[in-house]
């Protein structure tokens, strides 16, 4: 385990500093854009529970008078979401892939901020805004919405202009990757992104609840406990990814099963102290802060919130597993 | 020295975790829940319910949509009842969000507080299950309303289920010093709750037995025979037994309007409030609530009126009138508001109160239209 706090075992160490600055600077973006994702992700659930809300009560006309509207919300989302992919791409460099994923995830940008902008200018001609302000989810929607788009049209054009244009000048010098092993390269990516929505759920979830729980109001215990559980998810990905895969392989391996045995006992006991507040306070979710929960209220049932929950537990129980395998070869 | 400070953090945390406040008594400060106006014949409650505004609403779109029921509703009052007539209150009955933000809440006060100088009324809030639903902190949704001059809503830290529970005691003079001659009991009628901590579904909220002791001694307070009206957001299971009584076992009650899904109430015999069965014998002459949007059927159960009503805009969801459906429930309620053309279950519900103990219902259909808006009333 000391192995996990010393710098010499993690790539980057072993290149210059200005390596190490470029790393920190694409963590620290990632880190931004994760959050942000995180933050339009929660809208964008938001409008999806009360589609499918619409859906489900069958009033799909509603539901497609409300979709036709939130399309711009939608593709802020993507907008946010494809930039962090780009971020990513550049960050860990994927051995003779990054400079056309960047490229990709670049023209994706730019292809839904385009979408949007003009998206907005024909319903606001064809009168589906009654006006570029019309309110809601803030009050200069849809309009924040173009100038988001601008903003993100300009960072795909900045992406691609560097990869064809500034590269030369300021070559991205963070260490690179080798590629992930063709044959489960799909299960790798799928169970990644859903571990990566599950994680945006659980940052902004639990950053949420810090502002909008109603502490104070006796149901406390249950507050704190989902403020842990909701963390826990995104604490995981954050740390498997940014942590764990940062290390050299030799201490990857060195490494894996006490790493994944600590992450299974802390997410066990989070999970068991979450599922303990809620019983000797079954009143507390919908009395003090179900915000958090738009799935679980909208719908009655508990299913998002038992999957946000358990979710580090099975990350956990994966590493742990490859963990035993490793071990045993 | 770890230890030391692991130690010394417990009762900090166990501060912090257990939160208790000041809660105090309900039934030591039974005056705190009571707010008054003063009652004249023809007093006018206008009940709004479920307007769901959400991260896809239109606030645009719904505040036009609320000016015109505002407007409708004022003169068809004034129509019927003479100038100087007015919207007295608006009940505001649940759900007045679903999935919003602070910008949501925010425009909606201020839209009743503006429309609250132009119309000359107050309005009352209530809490729906829905509008604990939202990326604000319910404490500050309740302050917003606190704070609003026109607004009428209270909430104590205090022992009594639900967020916010409260009277209307219309009185003489608008005072508490005489007599009252209506009451309005306002109650928070919860949102969900899970049996167990691993169960999949939730059940929907009921009025709990310390709500109805409560109500029951505010209404003591100012006499057992003074009239009164609850409203509420969550139907309690009495509406279910009614129209089973009615269509099951030919019970003779007075009953119209639409019936077009579940009442969504909590459904369960273990779970059912005794609200309706105490407010009989202790002069409660209606209850009237919202919840189910596809739903404004209203019955005289056995001396107590229970009616739901109109979902107030097109959010989230809302019931098509089609003449030419063959449902037998949508035939159903045709045939009791007597109208020859396709229509959407949105409106507002208008009680009237008279002198004595008697009162007038009617529901407004109201359907914003390129060709001419629609506007029915419908008495019941």
């Amino acid at each position: 385990m000391k192995g996990l706090f010393d710098r010499s075992n993690y790539l980057p160490s072993e290149f210059e500093r200005k390596q190490r600055t470029q790393s920190f600077l694409l963590c620290l973006l990632i880190i931004v854009f994760f959050v942000a994702s995180s933050f339009v992700f929660f809208y964008t659930l938001y409008s999806f529970a009360d589609i499918i809300g619409s859906i489900v009560s069958a009033s799909p006309d509603v539901a497609i008078r409300d979709l036709i509207r939130n399309v711009p919300q939608f593709l802020l989302f993507f907008m946010t979401f494809w930039t962090l992919l780009l971020l990513h791409a550049a960050f860990r460099k994927v051995e003779g892939k990054w400079e056309k994923s960047i490229m990709k995830d670049a023209i994706c940008i730019i292809a839904f901020g385009t979408v949007t902008f003009l998206y907005i200018i024909i319903m606001r001609i064809a009168g589906t805004y009654l006006s570029l302000v019309e309110g809601s989810p803030t009050a200069l929607y849809p309009l924040d919405m173009m100038i988001y788009s601008i903003l993100f049209i300009a960072l795909g054009v900045c992406a691609i202009l560097y990869m064809k244009k500034w590269q030369q000048k300021w070559p991205l010098v963070t260490p690179s990757r080798g590629p992930i092993a063709k044959k489960l390269r799909g299960l790798y990516c799928t169970f990644v992104a859903f571990w990566a929505l599950f994680a945006l759920y659980g940052l902004s979830g639990g950053t949420l609840t810090i502002f909008i729980y109603d502490f104070g109001s006796g149901h406390d215990f249950y507050g704190v406990m989902l403020v842990l559980a909701f963390l826990m998810s995104a604490v995981t990905i954050g740390f498997w990814e940014f942590g764990y895969n940062e290390l050299k392989e030799e201490k990857k391996k060195e490494l894996l099963l006490p790493l994944a045995s600590i992450s299974l006992c802390l997410s066990v006991v989070i999970a068991a102290l979450y599922f303990l507040s809620l019983g000797l306070d079954l009143d507390a979710p919908s009395n003090a802060g179900f915000g958090m929960l738009p799935v679980a209220f909208a719908a009655s049932v508990n299913i998002a919130t038992l999957l946000a929950v358990l979710a580090p537990v099975i990350v956990s129980v994966v590493a742990l597993v490859k963990g035993l395998i490793a071990r045993k070869k | 020295m770890n230890k030391k400070i692991f130690i010394s953090a417990i009762p900090l945390l166990s501060a912090v975790l257990s939160s208790c406040g000041n809660t105090y008594n309900y039934q030591e400060h039974l005056d705190d829940y009571v707010r008054t106006m003063k009652f004249h014949d023809q007093f006018n409650v206008l009940q709004l319910t479920d307007i769901h505004w959400n991260v896809n609403s239109s606030t645009l779109a719904s505040k036009r949509y609320l000016d015109k029921v505002l407007k409708e509703s004022k003169d068809h009052i004034v129509a019927t009842q003479g100038n100087g007539a007015k919207i007295d209150l608006i009940e505001i009955t649940g759900d007045q969000f679903m999935l919003a933000n602070t910008y949501h809440v925010r425009t909606f006060v201020n839209y009743f507080e503006e429309k609250a100088d132009e119309y000359g009324f107050r309005y009352a809030v209530i809490w729906g299950n829905h509008d604990r639903h939202g990326i604000y902190n319910a404490s500050w949704l309740a302050r917003q309303f606190e704070r609003a001059p026109h607004c009428i809503y209270f909430e104590p830290d205090d022992n009594l289920y639900g967020r916010s529970n409260f009277v209307i005691n219309l009185t003489e003079d608008g005072t508490a010093s005489t007599a009252t001659k209506w009451q309005l009991a306002n109650l928070d009628s919860g949102a969900s709750f899970s049996e167990t901590a691993v169960s999949p579904f939730r059940d929907y909220d009921y009025i709990r037995d310390d709500q109805v002791d409560w109500w029951l001694k505010e209404h003591e307070k100012v006499g057992d025979t003074v009239p009164t009206i609850a409203y509420y957001h969550i139907p309690q299971d009495d509406n279910l037994k009614a129209w089973n009584a009615i269509h099951n076992d030919n019970a003779a009650y007075k009953h119209k309007l639409f019936k077009l899904e579940g009442f969504a109430d909590n459904g369960d015999e273990r779970f059912a409030s005794k609200f309706i069965k105490e407010g009989r014998n202790h002069h409660l002459k209606a209850a009237f609530m919202g919840h189910a949007h596809n739903v404004d059927w209203t019955v005289d159960y056995e001396g107590v009126v229970l009616g739901l009503g109109v979902k107030t805009g097109t959010e989230l969801y809302y019931a098509h009138i089609d003449v030419n459906s063959e449902d037998p429930a949508m035939k159903e309620g045709l045939l009791s508001v007597g109208i020859n053309e396709n229509f959407d279950l949105i409106g507002a519900s208008l009680v009237t109160l008279r002198t004595g103990e008697d009162f007038e219902l009617e529901h407004l259909y109201y359907n914003e239209r390129a060709t001419g808006d629609f506007a029915k009333w419908v008495r019941w």
